[in-house]
């Protein structure tokens, strides 16, 4: 039916259905890949119930699976679907689970596409997908730099920088071995070699410690001094976790503790309120508060309601959210209902609540659960950050098997096809997919011909 | 007079494309003229006197995979065989040889007089005549009109030749040869895109004014490479070797003072030249920190006083050249027998190419070697083989033949020319080869020489000899799938002395192999497993296929990922403003590209996967319609 040789995998939440995550796998690889998962492959179009298991048989989460044989499926492939309880964090081991198996994570609006080749959607839906492919992919590659902002970006762009470097002498020495001196032989290469897998290792250290490998989402709470911060994180930790008292400027450093929502791991980050400060230790802490929003997965906007009407704090409160980058997705939270008299609940997509007295708490969880587990259609910062990580550990394999060849087996020519793997998974990342003029490089770094 | 005023086929230009191309079209038994300006150039070497090297070694065994003449000439004139990369691993061994011009021409010129419905006449071409979009013939310098149904244009560097030495300057094709002033001038008036390209050559020198003792020499390998599937080393002349030596700052200082006289530098040149065959004056103005230059000092034959000194090209002023070269070691003495000349020659687009390197504005005309853009005797002998073959292909009302990129470095060469077309002179080099793991010298029979046969460029002598080593290779690798080697079987001190360590269990001779330090050699010379197999080529076969399989499967999967594709065609006219979704850069680039696959698409620059996924998408809504359209048709009658 298709000739696509590549399985693709994907999280396919649709919003509005809360408590149910689904993965969607479609290609030639799902029945082995629900043999894997599932213990078995599922009776056709039968929704079933199984454990869905990892690579050491731990039970990853249980759920319904669906199999749709091709060509009655979706896309017109074998289509598997495994729908979850689990958040973000099951469905993205889920995912790697599925990786690791053979599939690719799917292009933006490669369902879809798949669908149409295989003739499995009208014409009339044609315009539609080429819409979808279109702004999906343009969303991807904004939530990937989302995710990548500041050192880790630079530092994915300086690892490829010596990937090309390397490959440049390792072509050279393979396309020019008249030349005076043997690139393969120098000590450059190595040197090269070893420079690489120290970028690596680091930007794995890194990865772990800071939030790219973390198991939860960030959800960060910001706004104006005594606005009540802590207090939210107390209430939502159920702990006494951050000083509270009603000096304006209470947090200066940034405090995190790590709740369980339904199931869902979160890490919840005070910050320190937001405001022009001539004391050091607080410019500090807010410039912390800044960074700490910009690599959120979620911003809680907190506002004392009490103060709604009083200019100084409107003016202050629409600069705050004018300066919270506008893809970032957030929530706006009125604290201290007790006070101003609003009811508690969800209104116009606002939460009221009052932290102090625990009113309105379940509201907000609720409100929470929606936007973390299920963000619309687009790929979430956290998604986003599996695809990195699954490329930089091609890009290790690579490189490790590069040098492999290299050193035991001498094969230059073996070498230079685990970089040219290593660059393309890294490219991955980068989205630079274009071949690069090697050729051009090697003539401008080397004296080369006769 | 002519035999005939009608051919099926004409080729003009007597170059290593123009006698490949009429070789390749006259084997598929189709009439073929070849017209030169000159039979007594037929097969020349116009630049140094060496076939293959990286890259271009790989086309010439594809081209006598093929049943081309190329690797033959070469072994009938070659003086010192090298394999070059020879331990960096299979796929980036290349056979080199340097050659003694005379026989090598010699050879050429020979199996062109020899081949059957092959017809040699020497007259310049003029005009092309064309019809509609369609070629006719050609009309020579004298007036004569030649008629046929496919011409074959490989007139290399003569289209509006014009050589450079120092600031002076005249029209030619290469020194000593008068260029195709009307022709090109006629083709500028085609709708095809020209520019312009430079190349250059170094001076020669008297090798009796060198003093040899000075130099450092190079001899060939032992035991000697052969180039030909067919050949053998009993067809090689007396073996000489090569020498180096190198320039010096004082050389760099005289080349320096002479600059404001260079062509290049005082901006009388045009045309871009090859950035891997730089100029001296290049390589010390860009490289002024490396204080020598390697100069091989090549023998042009057995029977030539001249040397090539390949390094050196140059376009500076004679004066300037005679000094330089005299302030190199050993060429204190030197006499130089000719200058050293830069050349900017006129180029075709090769955009405007179809795969079968048929034009895609006039039907049956055909370009191949250097008008294409490209440089070097190999990558015009390969383009002119498949020029003449799709000629007669076109003749015979048969469909193209367009070798993929995984199956040739000739479809890597005119893939690349046709996508992207090119900036400077376009040399092969194997790392423009994706699939370079399964395009490697030793296998170009095994990939290429069955379509040949089919395809009728391949002898039966030929086809019976490759098909005796193919099934030879075939048994001994079924051999080594089978059988194994026992614990015991072999002595435990011969046990440790080749796999480190006594075997624990009943290994494969396949997956011995494929450890690093074991050869076929070492496994067949065990006198429980030995061999029939005489042929050492079917060993490299057994030994290369078994080291290289995980990669090789490795490529074939990629390949298979990207055939849908390369399968999947573009139409000429696809109006890309009505494709939605793509940007306007991507839109520009394929209506100037006119992509004929949408594997092409895809490799040209600046085309991102998301444009692909809307190509597909368009492609197929305009199948559907067509299908809507259909149905309508059928069922009311509209
Ligand atoms: N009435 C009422 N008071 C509250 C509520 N939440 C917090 N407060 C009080 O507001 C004051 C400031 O609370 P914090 O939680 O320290 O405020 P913050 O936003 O963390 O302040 P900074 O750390 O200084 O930026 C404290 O006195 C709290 O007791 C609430 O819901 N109702
Ligand atoms: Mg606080």
């Amino acid at each position: 039916m298709s000739n696509h040789t590549d399985t693709i995998a994907a999280v396919a939440t649709p919003s509005g259905r809360g408590g149910v995550g689904i993965i969607r796998i479609s290609g030639a690889l799902v029945p082995e890949i629900a043999q894997s998962i599932l213990g078995d492959c599922p009776k056709p179009r039968y929704a079933v119930h199984r454990l869905f298991k990892d690579a050491d048989g731990n039970t990853l989460d249980d759920g319904i699976a669906l199999y749709f044989p091709t060509p009655h499926s979706f896309t017109g492939e074998h289509v598997l679907e495994l729908q979850g309880h689990g958040g973000q964090v099951v469905l993205d081991m889920l995912l790697k689970r599925c990786v690791e198996l053979g599939a690719c994570l799917a292009q933006p609006g490669e369902f879809s596409e798949r669908a149409f080749i295989n003739e499995k959607v009208d014409l009339a839906q044609a315009e539609a997908i080429a819409d979808l492919i279109d702004s999906a992919s343009e969303q991807a590659a904004r939530s990937a730099l989302r995710s990548l902002q500041g050192d880790f970006s630079k530092q994915i762009n300086q690892l490829l920088h010596y990937l090309i470097e390397l490959r440049v002498y390792v072509e050279a020495a393979l396309d020019f071995p008249e030349e005076e001196v043997d690139f393969l032989a120098d000590k450059a290469i190595i040197h090269r070699l070893e420079q690489i897998k120290a970028a690596l290792k680091d930007i794995f250290a890194q990865a772990k410690q800071g939030s790219l490998l973390r198991d939860g989402m960030n959800l960060v709470i910001a706004g104006r001094p005594n606005a009540g911060k802590s207090s939210l994180l107390n209430a939502l930790a159920g702990d006494e976790v951050a000083i509270v008292t009603d000096i304006a400027g209470t947090t200066r450093d940034t405090v995190k503790e790590r709740i369980n929502l339904a199931g869902m791991p979160l890490h919840i980050i005070d910050t320190a309120g937001l405001r022009d400060s001539d004391d050091v230790v607080e410019q500090i802490g807010i410039q912390r508060a800044w960074k700490a929003i910009e690599t959120a997965d979620l911003v809680l906007v907190l506002r004392d309601h009490s103060l709604e009407n009083e200019h100084q704090d409107q003016y202050e409160h629409i600069a705050i959210l004018e300066r919270i980058p506008s893809h970032l997705p957030q929530l706006i939270v009125h604290n201290k209902i007790d006070k101003s008299g609003h009811a508690a609940g969800i209104f116009d997509s606002e939460i009221y609540l009052s932290a102090k007295q625990g009113t309105g708490i379940e509201a907000l969880k609720t409100a929470l659960q929606e936007q973390v587990g299920y963000q619309s259609n687009s790929e979430s910062n956290f998604l986003a950050r599996r695809r990195h990580i699954i490329a930089l550990e091609a890009t290790q394999a690579a490189v490790q098997e590069a040098e492999t060849q290299l050193r035991i087996f001498n094969a230059g020519e073996l070498m230079a096809e685990e970089l040219k793997t290593a660059q393309y998974a890294l490219g991955q990342i980068t989205g630079r997919y274009t071949p690069d003029d090697l050729l051009g490089e090697i003539f401008s770094s080397f004296c080369i011909g006769k | 007079m002519l035999n005939a005023q009608k051919y099926a086929v004409i080729v003009i230009g007597g170059g290593h494309a123009g006698t490949e191309a009429a070789l390749a079209s006259a084997r598929m038994g189709v009439r073929t003229l070849l017209l030169t300006h000159n039979i007594e150039t037929i097969g020349q070497m116009s630049c140094n006197p060496a076939i293959g090297g990286i890259g271009k070694g790989h086309l010439v065994k594809e081209i006598d995979a093929l049943g081309g003449v190329m690797a033959h000439a070469a072994d009938q004139g070659g003086i010192q065989f090298r394999t070059l990369n020879a331990r960096k691993g299979p796929a980036v061994r290349a056979t080199r040889a340097q050659t003694d011009r005379i026989l090598f021409k010699a050879a050429i010129l020979k199996q062109v007089q020899a081949q059957e419905n092959l017809e040699l006449f020497q007259q310049s071409v003029d005009d092309l005549i064309v019809e509609g979009e369609t070629v006719k013939g050609v009309r020579t310098q004298m007036g004569m009109d030649i008629f046929a149904d496919a011409v074959v244009l490989t007139v290399g560097t003569f289209l509006g030749g014009k050589i450079h030495i120092g600031l002076q300057n005249h029209q030619g094709g290469r020194a000593g040869d008068m260029p195709s002033i009307a022709l090109a001038q006629r083709l500028r008036e085609l709708p095809f895109h020209v520019a312009r390209l430079k190349t250059g050559t170094p001076a020669r020198i008297d090798a009796r004014s060198i003093d040899y003792s000075k130099l450092q020499e190079q001899p060939g390998d032992t035991p000697t490479p052969v180039f030909s599937y067919l050949g053998s080393r009993a067809d090689h002349p007396q073996q000489i070797s090569c020498h180096i030596t190198y320039t010096n700052p004082q050389t760099h200082d005289i080349i320096a003072s002479g600059l404001d006289r260079s062509p290049m530098y005082s901006g009388e040149i045009e045309g871009i030249g090859p950035r891997y065959c730089p100029s001296i004056e290049d390589k010390i103005i860009r490289f002024a920190d490396k204080d020598r230059h390697q100069i091989f000092v090549e023998p042009e034959g057995l029977n030539s006083y001249e040397i090539y000194p390949n390094g050196i090209s140059t376009s500076l002023p004679f004066d300037v050249q005679y000094q330089f070269i005299r302030s190199i070691e050993g060429f204190e003495k030197a006499h130089i027998t000719r200058p050293g000349y830069a050349i900017e020659y006129d180029f075709f687009d090769p955009k405007d190419l179809k795969p079968s390197l048929e034009t895609k504005f006039i039907q049956g005309l055909y370009f191949a070697g250097q008008i294409n853009g490209t440089t070097g005797y190999e990558e015009a002998a390969a383009q002119g083989l498949l020029a003449g073959a799709n000629a007669a292909l076109k003749i015979q009302e048969k469909e193209a033949w367009c070798p993929q990129r995984s199956e040739a470095y000739l479809g890597v060469l005119v893939d690349d020319l046709i996508t992207n077309g090119t900036l400077e002179p376009y040399r092969m080099f194997t790392s423009r080869a994706e699939y370079r793991l399964l395009l490697r010298e030793d296998n170009a029979d095994m990939r290429l020489t069955e379509k040949g046969y089919e395809l009728g460029l391949v002898s039966e002598q030929r086809w019976k000899a490759f098909s005796q080593k193919r099934e030879a290779v075939e048994k001994e690798k079924q051999r080594f799938e089978s059988l194994c080697i026992h614990p015991n079987m072999l002595s435990k001190e011969q046990e440790v002395a080749l796999f480190d360590k006594p075997l624990s269990r009943a290994y494969h001779l396949s997956e011995l192999l494929r450890r690093p330090n074991i050869t076929y050699q070492m496994l067949v010379d065990l006198e429980a497993i030995g061999t029939e197999v005489r042929n050492p080529a079917v060993a490299e076969q057994v030994e290369i296929q078994f080291k290289y399989a995980g990669y090789i499967e490795r490529q074939l999967l990629e390949i298979e990922k990207h055939k849908r594709n390369e399968l999947t065609e573009l139409a000429i006219d696809i109006d890309y403003q009505q494709v939605s979704g793509l940007s306007n850069e991507v839109r520009q680039k394929l209506s100037e590209h006119k992509p004929l696959s949408i594997g092409q698409a895809s490799r040209i620059s600046g085309v991102t996967p998301a444009a692909i996924s809307l190509l597909l998408v368009y492609l197929k809504k305009q199948q559907l319609q067509s299908k809507v359209r259909q149905t309508n048709l059928e069922t009311y009658g509209l």
